[in-house]
């Protein structure tokens, strides 16, 4: 059995105008959660439309479960959940299934075993009201939204690709989708998810790839990415506003790089050379009350602002890159 | 091959399942044995109701006109007599009858009068004034019961026994009518160029709504983004084909359906008659259709289906909105109307140049060329070149709808210029 469960190797992929996708090569282990972060238009959505074989990469190869990604019956081993999330409204919920499970290969019998079981998991049969005899119209928005769930997973998938997934989720339904997520990395499934919002891909992935702008700008374990991304950064919060006189301290470019508000702490990443006991006793100096002063790993949010930076995050093209 | 049969699937059966197919198909006989049926039986009770025995006749002629006019007009010796109101005057009492007659009419007592005197003996010159005089049908009826009447009085002034007049000109008069072709006699002329034009004309009418169908289900799956879903399952061609195949056997069950209701009705049509209480249901004979006729007929509604659910399955991809679409669709909805208004024009001239060339342009011929074999026989090589060339442009535009379609699917904005339509075909 292949280790990897899914490799790309130099996908370029160009549009009329612009390059979507440019050169990009990443490995996603076996019964990893592996997070595509970028921009909005940075090319995750191309990038799983390829791995999906919807569109054919203009160059480069990806191999899937071992196998080219062309290849025939490789679909009905992956699960999809698009960004855009749509079904058929006037459809009953249980038909609506049953059709996306045959399209997957799964025989009639099985799948309504499996519907009943999803339905009865996420709350959408009850004795009272079973919700899969609806029509799609009838449910509301995150019912609906589980439903989707539902079709993407009934086939019981080997790797699970979620574009952007909790976009538009209520809290609850974040929950569900985190707890399936995590389910189905403890039975030994893959699952790719595109995000841009790091702190979900911080709480989940295993391993990550940041690209931008079509480029593909770091990748590996987030452990090993917060390693290699080491800075000696500070979470200060202070009691009160800060005086001039700590303002004056933090503002000095010998101590201190760069300093992010985040509202409840201050991140701070210290300038090269720069001793962060020296900060501490000029801050105590200045009279700050400090609450807290702790040494951190950068967040990948972090991470992902200093390599990809802001002009990268405006610069994106909004919609499907 | 069973994904696309799970789409074929969800097409037929989503579709049939929907209450307006299935209140059409119902309505759709009832509909139609509503047509065959009201005229006929309109007609035999509008005889009987329209009260054209209901007036009175001013009889100023002295030679009993009056009687004779009022038995034809209730339906002879044995109708009732009394409905018709006869009032023998002296010529020169006529104008004071009139006026009497007048306000009657006006009073609603009688629909109207008419008023016979010497001159309608010797110039066949009568008058009638009445609430109905704008009816041409009643006036025609009074104007045969006089005729009639005339005819009869001047017979037996020629001295012809009453009886054998009465006998000799209540005359009815039944043509059949029946068509000559090339290959010799068959078929009434009137029953094949109806065929012919309903057969075109639900072709048409399919065409039209099954389309439009197919159109709907591609914007359907991409403003719902449902396309994206399902082609992570099966290719867009293969979503292409069973909608196109799912949507087409929903018409083919709507037209069978049909069909045989109508056959139906006309296999039953004398005991319904009888039921409603008309007397002889009229003359209507079926043309008599060869089953290569038949054959042709099915092929063409498959290869004209093909070709246009093709095109509106590409207009679907192309767009994203229902404004967009209708615009978008306006090209192909005109090759239709194209050839649905050369549909009388062939009809009634079905051997014409212009019949002939309209019949064989591969966009119009599955709707014309029906309306043509059904009223003249088409030579046979002329017949398959047709199919041939509608089947090749089918095969073309489905290849081009496919392409279009395939890079559509996930395309969202606004609609493609021609050129990137043409790019649309090349990078597929």
């Amino acid at each position: 059995m292949p280790t990897l469960a899914l490799e790309l190797r130099g996908i370029t992929k160009r549009f009329a105008e612009h390059v979507a996708v440019r050169d990009l090569s990443l490995d996603v282990p076996r019964g990893a959660v592996y997070g595509l972060l970028g921009p909005n238009g940075a090319g995750k959505t191309t990038t799983i439309r390829m791995i999906l074989n919807v569109i054919a990469p203009d160059s480069g190869t990806i191999t899937l479960l071992g196998a080219p990604s062309t290849s025939p019956g490789l679909l009905d081993r992956l699960g999809y959940l698009p960004e855009e999330r749509g079904l058929y409204k006037k459809m009953q919920v249980r038909r609506l299934l049953r059709f996306l499970a045959e399209l997957k290969g799964v025989d009639g019998k099985t799948a309504d075993r499996r519907i009943n079981d999803w339905l009865d998991r996420l709350s959408l049969r009850s004795p009272e009201k079973d919700w899969g005899n609806a029509k799609v119209d009838e449910l509301s928005r995150g019912m609906q939204q589980k439903v989707q769930f539902i079709g993407t997973l009934l086939h019981d998938p080997e790797v699970v690709i979620l574009d952007e997934p909790f976009s538009g989720l209520d809290p609850i339904n974040a929950q569900a989708l985190k707890d399936t997520v995590v389910e189905l990395k403890r039975r030994g499934r893959t699952v790719v998810f595109s995000t841009h919002l790091m702190d979900n891909a911080e709480r989940l992935c295993d391993s990550v790839c940041i690209i931008a702008r079509g480029d593909k700008v770091l990748d590996g374990t987030v452990s090993g990415v917060k390693s290699a991304h080491e800075k000696r950064n500070i979470a200060l919060s202070l009691e009160g506003a800060p005086t001039d006189a700590v303002t004056a301290v933090l503002a000095d470019g010998a101590l201190v790089a760069r300093m992010d508000d985040n509202n409840r702490y201050f991140e701070i990443e210290m300038a090269a050379g720069g001793n962060p006991q020296l900060l501490l006793q000029r801050l105590v100096g200045a009279g700050a009350q400090v609450q807290r002063f702790e040494l951190i790993q950068p967040s990948l949010h972090q991470i992902f602002l200093d390599r990809v930076g802001a002009a990268g995050v405006e610069e994106g093209m909004s919609g499907h890159g | 091959m069973a994904k696309l049969w799970a789409v074929i699937k969800r097409e037929f059966l989503e579709r049939v399942r929907n209450k307006w197919f299935i209140i059409v198909t119902v309505f759709g006989p009832i509909f139609f044995g509503v047509v065959m049926i009201l005229p006929a039986y309109l007609s035999v009770r509008g005889m009987r109701d329209v009260k054209v025995s209901d007036i009175r006749i001013i009889d100023a002629t002295g030679a009993g006109l009056g009687d004779r006019v009022a038995t034809r007009l209730v339906g002879g010796p044995m109708g009732d007599a009394s409905a018709t109101q006869v009032q023998v005057v002296a010529p020169s009492e006529v104008a004071a009858a009139e006026s009497a007659a007048t306000k009657d009419v006006m009073a609603k007592v009688r629909r109207g009068y008419l008023v016979l005197d010497s001159l309608t003996l010797q110039e066949q010159k009568a008058s009638y004034a009445g609430r109905n005089a704008s009816s041409l049908g009643e006036m025609e009826s009074i104007q045969n019961a006089l005729r009639s009447a005339l005819l009869g009085q001047r017979l037996e002034r020629e001295g012809l026994d009453p009886k054998r007049v009465e006998a000799l000109t209540r005359l009815k008069v039944q043509m059949k009518a029946e068509r000559i072709t090339d290959k010799g006699r068959g078929g009434s002329g009137l029953g094949s160029a109806i065929f012919g034009f309903i057969i075109a004309f639900l072709l048409y009418m399919m065409i039209v709504l099954y389309g439009q169908a197919i159109l709907r289900g591609v914007l359907e799956e991409k403003t719902t983004r449902v396309a994206e879903v399902i082609v992570s399952s099966v290719s867009p061609d293969v979503l292409l084909a069973g909608k196109v195949i799912g949507v087409g056997a929903v018409g083919l069950l709507q037209v069978a359906i049909w069909l045989g209701s109508a056959v139906a009705l006309y296999q039953f049509r004398e005991p319904i008659f009888l039921k409603l209480g008309i007397p002889a249901a009229p003359a209507l004979t079926l043309p008599n259709v060869p089953p290569s006729l038949i054959a042709a007929l099915v092929l063409f509604f498959v290869l004209g289906y093909g070709l246009y659910a093709a095109l509106f399955a590409a207009v679907g991809a192309m767009v994203s909105s229902q404004e967009d679409a209708n615009q978008a669709a306006q090209p192909v909805v005109m090759l239709l109307v194209f050839s649905i208004i050369f549909a009388q024009p062939v009809m009634l001239n079905p051997t014409s140049r212009l019949s002939e060339i309209v019949s064989w342009i591969p966009f119009s011929a599955p709707v014309i060329m029906p309306i043509r074999m059904s009223s003249i026989s088409v030579p046979w090589y002329e017949l398959t070149a047709t199919i041939a060339g509608v089947a090749v442009t089918m095969a073309l535009c489905v290849w081009l709808s496919a392409r279009i379609y395939r890079v559509g699917l996930l395309m969202y904005g606004k609609r493609p210029s021609m050129r990137e339509l043409a790019r649309w075909v090349r990078q597929a």
